[in-house]
């Protein structure tokens, strides 16, 4: 329990603290509140991790300095010393449990889906871009095209735009192999398996452009499928809609 | 045996445990048959051993741990000196494994090499020189 | 006075020189689990060459963002073929080879129980491997879908050609050949001990050779089997990885139950290596062998049932089972780390090469596994799977137990193999350009796939801001590959003008049986085996003085020896 607690002042602190890279460890500055939730659980994480590592680190360290050769001696020959053995059985375990107990915790909360998420957005992987569509808003599509290598330095893939501060419901399929759809900035991915698919949910924080990349082996232009996150405000947003609805219509039109 | 059964069916107690609370927890019929197979392969390995260790002395010289070395004085088994048939099974496997991915008239003088040369390998020391 | 020499009665003449032929033709069909090993050892160790060739290229092609030194098709048949051969070709057969040079040497036996199905087993490995390596001759290339060969990626619709199908043949052989292996080695530790040799006074390696052998039981026929329903699913059109009816993770379930097995058995018997060699250098006993057998038991028995913590991000298993399961296996870990640390504290340590590596073991395994417990957990492991994150921390533990502990096994057991002493001060500086090269190259990438950059990506465009810690890693990587040949140029100098060994134990402090027969062994191992009391039978028979219980230091030690 003092653990938990030393734990707890601990994560709030690092928290509280101004939000770089460092303190951070390398994680992007989440976007979304279920980006935040594992950002936390990283830097709790990563405490505890340190201060195991510092400790048997030390004992290796201090082990090599002070016990080294100096007489030719045999040092007593312990072989066993079962107080101990016993104690850094038990406080592994104890760690263990309670690492647990903040993992089930925060996953459940990441992976919860609502009844009425206020944008659904189908993602189709395929080999080798993506496509997303708005099921809700009159089938509003962005389609990606397979990237020439060459072009790669210029390329940053079809855009998904989306909405600042709303649920965003996310239902992942393909018709070909297993992709994965990660955004770095969502501290979150999910695969893409065709024959199963994939749903999970988000609430948007923060405006900007982010980068998306295909994260599962798929085959020879696996690198190069990327795309891009686009956090809009709300009227932003509905005005892209109805842009995207209108040229919809418009092409469908003109292909009549 | 007992040390060694106990090992094996330790482990299938183990799987058979943790194959239950994963079938009601998950209800995922691929993990749960491929730990289920695998309390059957424990389970028959440690039953093997303890019912095969039933025939054999109660403490063999090796679980004695006040065994002299002149306990296990006499002829412990007999060993190949050298042997070619391995080489020779070895190629028809390769032989065989390689014709099913080229085609299948190469699996098929695969199959057949393998056959002969197992017949050698496992004839070797019954032929010949060592007939009895 | 004639010039002519007398031959001396009782003075044998060195024997000439055999031909090479022939030295050829009597390693081809030894049943000598000793030659047998060599013959793995340096097979493998060919096969380590061979991809860490293919890593220096492909840290070369991520040396700068949008480089195209290959191919998008050639790198991804480089990192596939990489893993494969490192995994599944040389940290295997390794152990293979150990565990063949030193389990009958330990136990006291004369050979394995099965000498032609030995030779046959590592046969297999051979071919199997040549199969795998001449698949890039193929006209579509090598495999190109990674070494876990996802389906439906690996059918034959999205990956043609005969690469595929000779990568599947080939690891079909060269499991088989591992299965076989471990059969030969659970009959003998259980059938052939020497008298006096219980369970309980088996060296830690024995001990980890058994449960690795258990697990390759285990787990390799599920490979087999999978691989084998790919090929008829690939040749003969059948359907069962189809992506219809749930083949995709369908596959990823069968393989991954091989799978984690598999990268415990690349580590235990590594383990074990590294659990014989610090009680030497330290001069005191293991602490806690019988923790360090029930932990190696409960690793064994656990990696059985967290296969799926490679699955998380698949949204297809049960999360909390396998977080729970895998955060679980720290715990014995911990318990073996901790006993690795009890047994060189207070003691009188030397640091020859063996012992280095065996110390950079304990350094790099320990943030490997740390790394380890944040992948454990689903919500982290959604932010860092399938990025550099990962890479980086399976190559700390996989490099920092395999590669580690098999340089620190060949310094330590170079003379019980070959009669001669590896050069100490080349071992030095093979040891600090690996141990600087490992870790320039590895931990950087822990940054950069937190930052976002994904794993078998072949380029990266200048404008992700991966460019700085990339270029570190691969000039590393390149301080790596060079360490390897302080190696080779020791074991070459070493066979030309190595100084031959004459006693039984030339570290002085050995303690496992092989300590107590000549350098190298004779063909059946022993001409006389030691009365075995403890756990440590040669040291009893160096150090007769020496007993458990009695205080070794002069009266006014400050703690009294424990037995």
């Amino acid at each position: 329990m003092a653990r938990a607690a030393v734990l707890a002042v601990l994560l709030t602190s690092v928290a509280g603290c101004t939000s770089n890279a460092f303190t951070r460890l390398g994680m992007p500055k989440p976007i979304t509140t279920q980006g935040k939730v594992t950002l936390n659980l990283w830097q709790g994480s990563w405490i505890t991790a340190f201060a195991v590592g510092a400790l048997v680190w030390g004992l290796i360290i201090c082990t090599v300095i002070f016990y080294h050769k100096r007489s030719d001696d045999l040092p007593p020959q312990v072989r066993y010393n079962l107080p101990i053995e016993v104690l850094y059985t038990v406080v592994p375990f104890i760690m263990v449990a309670v690492l647990f107990y903040f993992t089930a915790r925060d996953e459940n909360y990441i992976d919860k889906l609502s009844a009425h998420p206020n944008v659904v957005v189908n993602v189709t992987g395929f080999q080798w871009s993506w496509e997303f569509q708005y099921p809700d808003l009159g089938n509003v599509q962005v389609v990606g095209h397979p990237v020439d290598v060459s072009r790669l330095a210029s390329y940053s893939g079809p855009q998904l735009v989306l909405p600042v501060g709303e649920t965003v419901r996310f239902n992942l399929t393909s018709p070909d192999v297993i992709h994965s759809f990660w955004v770095p900035a969502f501290l979150f991915k999910r695969d893409v398996v065709p024959g199963h698919p994939n749903h999970f949910q988000i609430t948007t924080t923060t405006t900007g452009t982010f980068a998306g990349r295909c994260s599962e082996l798929c085959g020879l232009y696996h690198s190069e499928m990327l795309f891009t996150v686009r956090v809009v405000s709300k009227q932003q947003f509905q005005q892209y809609i109805a842009i995207q609805q209108a040229a919809q219509k418009a092409q469908a039109g003109s292909v009549q | 045996m007992k040390v060694e059964g106990f090992l094996f069916l330790l482990c299938a107690v183990f799987f058979a445990v943790v194959d239950a609370v994963y079938w009601f927890t998950s209800y995922d019929p691929t993990g749960t048959t491929a730990l289920g197979i695998a309390v059957g392969l424990a389970f028959l390995s440690g039953f093997y051993l303890l019912f095969t260790g039933r025939r054999l002395p109660r403490t063999r010289p090796e679980d004695n741990p006040d065994a002299d070395i002149s306990a296990g004085t006499g002829e412990i088994g007999f060993f190949s000196p050298h042997s070619w048939w391995p080489l020779f099974t070895g190629l028809s496997a390769a032989l065989a494994a390689f014709g099913l991915a080229v085609g299948w008239w190469l699996f098929l003088i695969g199959m057949l090499a393998v056959l002969l040369s197992s017949i050698g390998f496992v004839f070797e020391y019954y032929r010949g020189l060592y007939a009895h | 006075m004639t010039t002519t020499q007398q031959p001396v009665p009782g003075i044998e003449e060195t024997p000439p020189p055999a031909r090479k032929g022939s030295i050829i033709a009597a390693w081809a069909s030894s049943t000598d689990h000793k030659v047998i090993g060599h013959m793995y050892l340096i097979t493998s160790f060919f096969f380590f060459l061979a991809a860490g060739l293919m890593a220096m290229i492909i840290r070369a092609q991520l040396l700068r963002p949008d480089q195209h030194l290959v191919s998008d098709q050639q790198y991804n048949e480089l990192f596939t073929m990489h893993g494969t051969i490192m995994l599944l070709l040389f940290a295997t057969p390794l152990f293979v080879g150990f565990a063949n040079e030193l389990v009958p040497l330990q136990i006291g036996s004369p050979d394995v129980a099965f000498p032609r199905l030995n030779l046959f087993s590592y046969y297999l490995f051979l071919f199997g491997g040549l199969i795998l390596l001449f698949s890039f001759l193929a006209p579509g290339g090598a495999a190109s879908f990674g070494w876990y060969a996802y389906s439906p990626l690996t059918s034959a619709v999205y990956s043609p050609g005969i690469g595929g199908d000779m990568w599947i043949m080939g690891l079909v052989l060269s499991g088989f050949g591992t299965i076989l292996g471990g059969v030969n080695f659970v009959t003998t530790i259980f059938c052939m001990r020497a008298p006096g040799m219980t369970m309980f006074r088996m060296p830690i390696f024995t001990w980890n050779i058994l449960l690795t052998s258990m697990l390759v039981l285990l787990a390799f026929p599920v490979l087999a089997a999978a691989l084998l329903v790919l090929e008829i699913d690939r040749k003969l059109g059948a359907r069962v990885f189809d992506a219809a009816d749930g083949g995709a993770i369908l596959w990823q379930h069968l393989f991954w139950f091989f799978g984690h097995p598999e990268v415990y058995i690349v580590a235990l018997p590594f383990f074990g290596i590294i659990t014989e060699v610090l009680p030497v250098f330290a001069r005191k006993p293991l602490f806690g062998y019988k923790s360090l057998v029930g932990a190696t038991i409960a690793i064994a028995g656990l990696s059985m049932t967290v296969w799926a913590h490679h699955m998380f991000t698949t949204g297809a298993v049960l999360l909390p089972f396998f977080s729970f399961m895998t955060f679980l296996i720290a715990v014995p870990t911990g318990v073996k780390f901790f006993n690795w640390v009890g047994t060189i504290w207070r003691g009188q340590l030397t640091f020859e090469t063996s012992m280095l590596f065996a110390l950079g073991f304990l350094v790099t395994f320990l943030f490997g596994g740390l790394t380890g417990v944040i992948l454990a957990s689903p919500p982290l492991d959604f932010a860092v799977s399938d990025s550099y994150f990962v890479v980086a921390h399976f190559h700390y533990v996989l490099f920092g137990t395999v590669v580690f502990a098999m340089f620190a096994g060949f310094y330590f057991w170079w003379p019980k193999m070959t009669g001669k002493m590896l050069n100490e001060k080349l071992g030095k500086w093979h040891f600090w350009t690996l141990f600087f090269g490992f870790h320039g190259t590895f931990l950087v990438q822990h940054w950069l796939g937190v930052e976002g950059m994904p794993r078998r990506y072949a380029t990266y465009p200048a404008n992700a801001g991966f460019t700085g810690l990339n270029e570190i890693s691969s000039i590393s990587s390149f301080v790596l590959g060079a360490s390897t040949l302080f190696f080779l140029w020791n074991v070459y100098i070493t066979s030309r003008h190595g100084e031959k060994v004459t006693v039984d134990d030339p570290w002085g402090f050995g303690n496992s049986l092989e300590w107590a027969t000549s350098c190298p062994p004779p063909r059946h191992n022993f001409t006389r085996i030691p009365r075995i009391r403890s756990e440590r039978p040669a040291f009893d028979l160096h150090h007769p003085h020496v007993r458990a219980g009695r205080p070794v230091q002069p009266a006014g030690a400050t703690r009294p020896a424990v037995e």
